[in-house]
């Protein structure tokens, strides 16, 4: 049973003109999207799972969500991560209550069916009751995904054998997406722990705000940034040196100041280690842009669920619960090889800025839980929503790879998510179907060697 | 140093005096953020606070993790004075969108339990706490949690010097944490 045969296909272009710049109210709000989301997106993308520094040792492992899907990452014993389905194949039942340990097997709790760290089932309670013939276990084990795959310490995974591989998913927003996961030697890591936090908010709501929306942090954060910076109101954006830059539904707003968001974290110590030793090194890296890039006034997310902040450090995902909730996972998000001491000031200025307790998300979740909740209204959901801003402002840019739109204030990004969304919506199926929208042109290329972009093909 | 490293040593058990002292203090502490009286509340913390709320991963019984001491950690609040006054600094601009209507809030104190330390103007004292808000139409939630504090006993009366808050939930179940605990 393929999960495209229950779902009767349905053409999602009336939802949204992303020519003429509006989308539906009722993709945020309905239960029959929600659950072909669940089923064109989430189970057939390449989905975050971990970040390798987390499960470092054979048995280490967590446990998450690939959309409403609970699974389980593990690393094995020849350093390989596997992700399985938590869920015992006799009666459903999850074999993993923790969020993260070491382990050397999973065992459920119904009937003590017991499976090794790769899954395998290798006996159950009382087995004597099973006759021969009654089971063959090697067929009983816990299902694997399709695939897992890992960029620079990134680890997807994904349910659809047919995805392409994770390089061409990532495709030209690979170029972005090295501004923070390689600026220097030794990559990255997770600070300790995850913080959860629910908001009652459809998931793209969070998506499509790191995506593209600078716009909202000079209002929104305006009392987060002037807590943070001694009363200083938000920086004045350039709207002819920044940009939005989209590939295949990825996308990096930005700024090339090169401090904004430095700013925003509000350590001192940070900002003296990002100017003079880390901007150098990532000049010399990645390209003299890039190291601008990093730093400014920026957000980015990778489709579908994946948002961060390059020079603030959180990474996250927004974990669907339902059309009208979410669940927000955050980590922060450091060099390797950085100082202990600039470390502990990064998740120290991340908590102060966007944990649950932080200055400027406090005041997105209100935002959110609204934007999503006004839509139960029947005829509230019949209307549009503006998604215009900038839509003229298209330009080919020699250097930056993806859709380029001049000025970060802007819907460009937003507006590319959807188009993305919907390429997937109506594509019911198969990758074949979904176009690739110019969004490979640095296909198997490893983007060091790119310091110009485009311009270094 | 983290929250509360004061060890048990074996103490004499508190008077009732300094138990009603103590238990007035924490609810005086609770009626100013009750009533988002920020300034004054700061005034019963001392100069070398650190007030500490981690953020608690479901882990099974035999993971050792230390994720209460390891200050490496993630947490919600891992904050000195200074960095609590930034924090505090937000809700006088005038233009924190969410404190506008203003929140309800509850913070119920009990199971408050005092105990003299090594130092003779500091004691220990354990507190549970239930922290309801309200906001806007209907939007609620209640947070519960153990508290373990050192109060110093200074020369502007009773002051905070530590506050360990471990707050039972594990994703936290509520869309911000714009309250003090």
């Amino acid at each position: 049973m393929k999960l495209e045969d229950l779902n009767p296909r349905r053409d999602y272009s009336g939802f949204m003109d992303l020519d003429e710049g509006w989308v539906s109210r009722r993709i945020f709000h309905d239960q029959d999207i929600y659950e072909a989301e669940m089923r064109n997106i989430f189970a057939r993308c390449w989905l975050f799972v971990a970040h390798e520094t987390q499960i470092p040792k054979p048995g280490d492992f967590l446990t998450t969500y690939m959309g409403e899907d609970t699974v389980i990452v593990c690393r094995q014993k020849d350093l390989s991560i596997k992700v399985f389905i938590n869920s015992c194949p006799h009666r459903g039942n999850k074999v993993c209550y923790a969020d993260a340990g070491n382990a050397r097997r999973f065992v459920c709790n119904y009937h003590g069916w017991g499976f090794d760290t790769a899954g395998k089932l290798q006996g159950m309670h009382e087995e004597y009751c099973y006759d021969p013939g009654d089971i063959d276990k090697s067929k009983w084990g816990l299902k694997e995904v399709a695939k897992v795959g890992s960029y620079k310490g990134l680890v997807f995974a994904t349910f659809d054998p047919t995805a392409p591989s994770l390089e061409d998913y990532l495709g030209d927003y690979r170029w972005y997406l090295d501004c923070i996961v390689d600026n220097d030697e030794g990559g990255t890591e997770l600070i300790g722990g995850c913080i959860k936090s629910i908001i009652p908010a459809n998931w793209k709501f969070g998506v499509e705000n790191f995506v593209g929306d600078a716009y909202h942090a000079g209002w929104t954060h305006d009392s987060g940034t002037r807590a943070m910076n001694e009363g200083n109101a938000f920086p004045p954006i350039d709207m002819v040196n920044s940009f939005h830059a989209s590939a295949n539904g990825h996308g990096h707003e930005f700024g090339l100041e090169g401090v904004g968001d430095i700013f925003l974290l509000g350590r001192p110590k940070v900002m003296e280690y990002f100017c003079s030793v880390l901007r150098p090194r990532m000049a010399k890296r990645l390209g003299e842009k890039r190291s601008m890039i990093f730093g400014s006034v920026a957000s980015a997310s990778i489709f579908p669920n994946v948002s961060y902040l390059p020079g603030i450090s959180t990474f996250r995902t927004w974990l669907p619960k339902g059309p009208m909730q979410l669940e927000l996972r955050t980590w922060v998000i450091v060099n390797r090889n950085m100082p202990d001491e600039i470390k502990d000031e990064i998740t120290t200025g991340v908590m102060q800025t966007f944990g649950p307790g932080g200055a400027f998300e406090m005041d997105d979740g209100e935002n959110w839980e609204n934007c999503t909740a006004t839509n139960r209204g029947v005829v509230t959901r019949e209307e549009k929503l503006h998604y215009r801003c900038g839509i003229g402002r298209r330009l080919d840019h020699p250097e930056f790879p993806g859709i380029i739109y001049r000025g970060q204030y802007n819907d460009a990004n937003q507006r590319n998510f959807y188009r993305r969304w919907q390429d997937l919506m109506n594509s019911n199926g198969t990758w074949s179907d979904v176009p690739d929208r110019n969004g490979n042109r640095l296909k198997g290329r490893e983007t060091r060697d790119l310091p110009l972009g485009l311009q270094s093909l | 140093m983290n929250a509360v490293m004061q060890e048990a040593v074996k103490q004499p058990p508190p008077s009732v005096e300094l138990i009603s002292e103590m238990q007035q203090t924490l609810y005086r502490e609770a009626r100013l953020l009750d009533a988002e009286a920020y300034d004054e509340w700061v005034t019963m913390l001392t100069e070398d606070l650190h007030y500490h709320m981690p953020g608690i991963e479901t882990r099974y019984r035999r993971d050792k993790t230390d994720q209460v001491g390891d200050l490496k950690r993630m947490a919600y609040y891992n904050d000195s004075l200074e960095d609590l006054n930034k924090r505090l600094r937000r809700l006088k601009t005038g233009t924190a969108w969410s404190e506008d209507p203003a929140t309800r809030y509850v913070h119920l104190i009990g199971n408050v339990e005092v105990e003299h330390t090594a130092q003779a103007n500091e004691y220990k004292v354990y507190s549970t706490f239930l922290a309801y808000r309200c906001r806007n139409e209907r939007d609620q939630d209640t947070l519960y949690g153990n508290r373990e504090d050192i109060w110093r006993r200074t020369s502007r009366g009773l002051q905070l010097a530590r506050r360990l808050i471990v707050l039972k939930q594990n994703v936290l179940l509520s869309k911000n944490l714009n309250i003090y605990l």
